[in-house]
């Protein structure tokens, strides 16, 4: 284990009674990182962050922090503190009550809990709400006291439970920029908990991606973005065509089959695919576009894949257009293409079309 | 009729107006009585004279009764004090327990009430009785004591079996707000460095006292006017208030100084009460 690791988690399992909550995560989490647990509900990702927190005791497996292992340790003897999803304020004390407790918990010196209850305050921009009562305060200014009651502690590392769940939309978009900024600010460690993909990729330098229990893969918003490691993470992050297709070589040329006979190459097939299995070709709506048939070149350039499709219909989302197409086997594939109109005629539903896109960008993983 | 069906205003008055009139007659009509009597004299061969007095009232605060008062009020002070550090605990450990469980725990908290009160004090007297009382014979038979330990007719027995009458009604606001309690201010409570005996009294115990003090008033008031306990568990000797008053009405047909006694007693509650009031608004202004 090295040193630089805030947090290192190694092959962690919790059972609640015959449930697997968490199965067999090993992750590490770097020093001054915004790291982020994604997935959906049920996933384990709040169970792993509560084991870190020191609610929940790993079944099995070890947790460190900055190189120490906590075991047993409580709560309440871990240099962490949490933010939580339903803010967790005592509702019987004082804004700046609440954001002494955990000083006044660990004895510090009155004049200076004073000084950094104020600062505090003024970090999250809520001086004026000292004397007040959680329950007077909007939603967004309670998020902001429970992470100012956090980081007034100067953790080393930050625990956040969905913590901008409960707001609306457009307070939740600007308190992601907010957080993100406060992050590089304070250059703590931060472990972020959600289930919204958009607010991970916004703000985290690295992201694991979760479900049922097991980390499917850990990275930069790009690459998890750019290079699911599988269906899951495809899925799960951004909009996804799943193409069914059979592969024909693995390499050094990756070739692959559509259901219409037609064969393309492809960027990357999953480890663990052979020669002949059926798979799944994965490519986003974005890295697409549509050909008039007399539009492809006589020799195709290699690495960009032509097929042959349909326009079924056409959806106006404003910045772009969603064309849904239908290949020769009847597989449905969407493309996004910008309304940008310079010199081009819209599709029309029935058309002909050629898809087409770089073999870069095709991914193809297990079924 | 068609007037009434057009007018949901007169619809709801006329629905009213029975529990209004039912208020009205056969709880303020009796009050008031008490009211008037106490400052009436009293009649020759019971019942009342039809002349203002306040002689009743200054009665009320001879030495002789209102030494029995402040008795009374001590008496109530304890039980409640005891019944609190008894049934809070009791509380928590219900509210702590799995949800499917305390269904059942608090029922069993209250199969008590199924019998009449009269009846379990004086199974009480069976239990504490001097002489003949099954602890102090059991305690004399093993040879545990020598002589039987004063268990019974003095300040003691009352005190126990007020607390055995009203301790499921302690228990029941306090597991109420208990329940309530939101988990993650523990966690919260925890996570900033607080023991576990610092986050109960910092937390836990504040954002219960409502049904604390809930508690306090349901047992204190009942306790203080007591007199079915102090009757048959005092023995005869230790005397509540509420003995004396019932006295006046059915031993000494003193009417007017009965209504007078229980006149004081509930402007004491009343007090009581307030401070009750005074004190959960401060508390609840904050939850």
């Amino acid at each position: 284990m090295t040193e630089t690791n805030a947090v290192e988690i190694q092959e962690v399992v919790k059972q609640f009674g015959n449930v697997v909550a968490v199965n067999h995560v090993s992750l590490q989490i770097r020093d001054g990182e915004f790291f982020s647990l994604l997935g959906p509900s049920g996933c384990g990702k709040t169970t792993t962050l509560r084991m870190i927190a020191g609610f929940e005791m790993p079944t099995s497996g070890a947790i460190y922090i900055y190189g120490e292992r906590q075991g047993y340790r409580p709560a309440s003897k871990r240099p962490v503190n949490t933010v939580f999803q339903n803010y967790a304020l005592f509702p019987h004390m004082t804004v700046a009550e609440n954001i002494a407790f955990g000083m006044e918990m660990q004895k510090v010196d009155k004049n200076e809990i004073q000084r950094r209850v104020a600062e505090a305050l003024e970090m999250v921009q809520l001086g004026q709400m000292a004397n007040r009562k959680p329950k007077q305060l909007s939603g967004g200014q309670q998020q902001r006291i429970a992470l100012a009651r956090a980081l007034v502690n100067r953790p080393k590392v930050l625990l956040l439970d969905e913590p901008l769940g409960a707001l609306d939309l457009k307070l939740r978009k600007a308190m992601q920029i907010e957080l993100k900024t406060l992050q590089e600010e304070v250059g703590i460690t931060f472990i972020y908990v959600t289930h919204d993909q958009e607010e991970a990729l916004t703000m985290s330098d690295r992201i694991a991606v979760m479900n049922n229990g097991v980390v499917h893969q850990v990275g930069d918003p790009e690459s998890i973005y750019e290079h699911p490691a599988d269906q899951f993470v495809a899925d799960f992050i951004g909009e996804t065509n799943f193409i069914p297709v059979t592969v024909v070589s693995v390499g050094p040329e990756k070739v692959v089959e559509l259901g219409t006979g037609e064969k393309v190459t492809v960027g990357w097939i999953e480890e663990g695919v052979k020669m002949g299995d059926k798979a799944v070709l994965s490519i986003r709506p974005e890295k697409m576009d549509l050909l008039e048939p007399h539009q492809v070149p006589r020799t195709p350039a290699s690495g960009v894949a032509y097929v042959k499709s349909k326009v079924r219909h056409l959806v106006y989302v404003g910045t772009d257009t969603r064309h849904t197409v239908i290949l020769g086997d009847g597989s449905e594939v969407v493309v996004r293409l910008q309304n940008i109109y310079i010199g081009d005629e819209p599709w029309e539903i029935g058309e002909e079309a050629i898809l087409t896109w770089n073999a870069a960008h095709a991914r193809v993983l297990k079924e | 009729m068609e007037r009434l069906r057009r007018n949901p205003q007169l619809q709801a008055w006329l629905i009213l107006a029975i529990p209004v009139a039912f208020i009205l007659i056969f709880f303020m009509a009796p009050l008031l009585i008490v009211f008037i009597y106490s400052f009436l004299e009293r009649g020759k061969y019971g019942g009342v004279e039809w002349a203002f007095t306040l002689e009743n009232i200054r009665r009320v605060f001879d030495p002789l009764y209102f030494k029995t008062f402040l008795r009374s009020a001590y008496i109530a002070i304890v039980t409640t004090l005891i019944t609190l550090a008894l049934g809070y605990p009791l509380a928590y450990f219900i509210a702590k327990s799995p949800p499917k469980r305390r269904g059942m725990l608090m029922f069993a908290l209250m199969i008590p009430f199924w019998t009449n009160f009269l009846i379990r004090t004086y199974a009480w007297v069976m239990l504490l009785r001097t002489h003949t009382g099954l602890i102090n014979v059991t305690l004399t038979n093993w040879g545990v004591i020598d002589k039987p330990l004063p268990l019974y007719g003095n300040d003691f027995a009352i005190i126990l079996g007020l607390v055995y009458g009203w301790l499921p009604v302690m228990v029941l606001p306090i597991y109420a707000a208990l329940e309530r309690l939101d988990e993650s201010l523990l966690e919260a409570a925890r996570d900033l460095y607080a023991s576990s005996s610092k986050a109960f009294w910092r937390v836990t115990w504040p954002l219960s006292l409502p049904g604390v003090a809930a508690g306090a008033m349901l047992v204190f008031i009942p306790s203080l006017g007591a007199f079915v306990t102090p009757a048959i568990l005092g023995g005869g000797k230790s005397l509540m208030i509420g003995n004396i008053i019932s006295n006046q009405f059915l031993g000494a047909h003193d009417w007017p100084f009965g209504s007078a006694l229980s006149m004081v007693m509930m402007v004491a509650m009343l007090v009581a009460t307030l401070f009750y009031f005074k004190w959960t608004k401060k508390t609840e202004a904050t939850t």
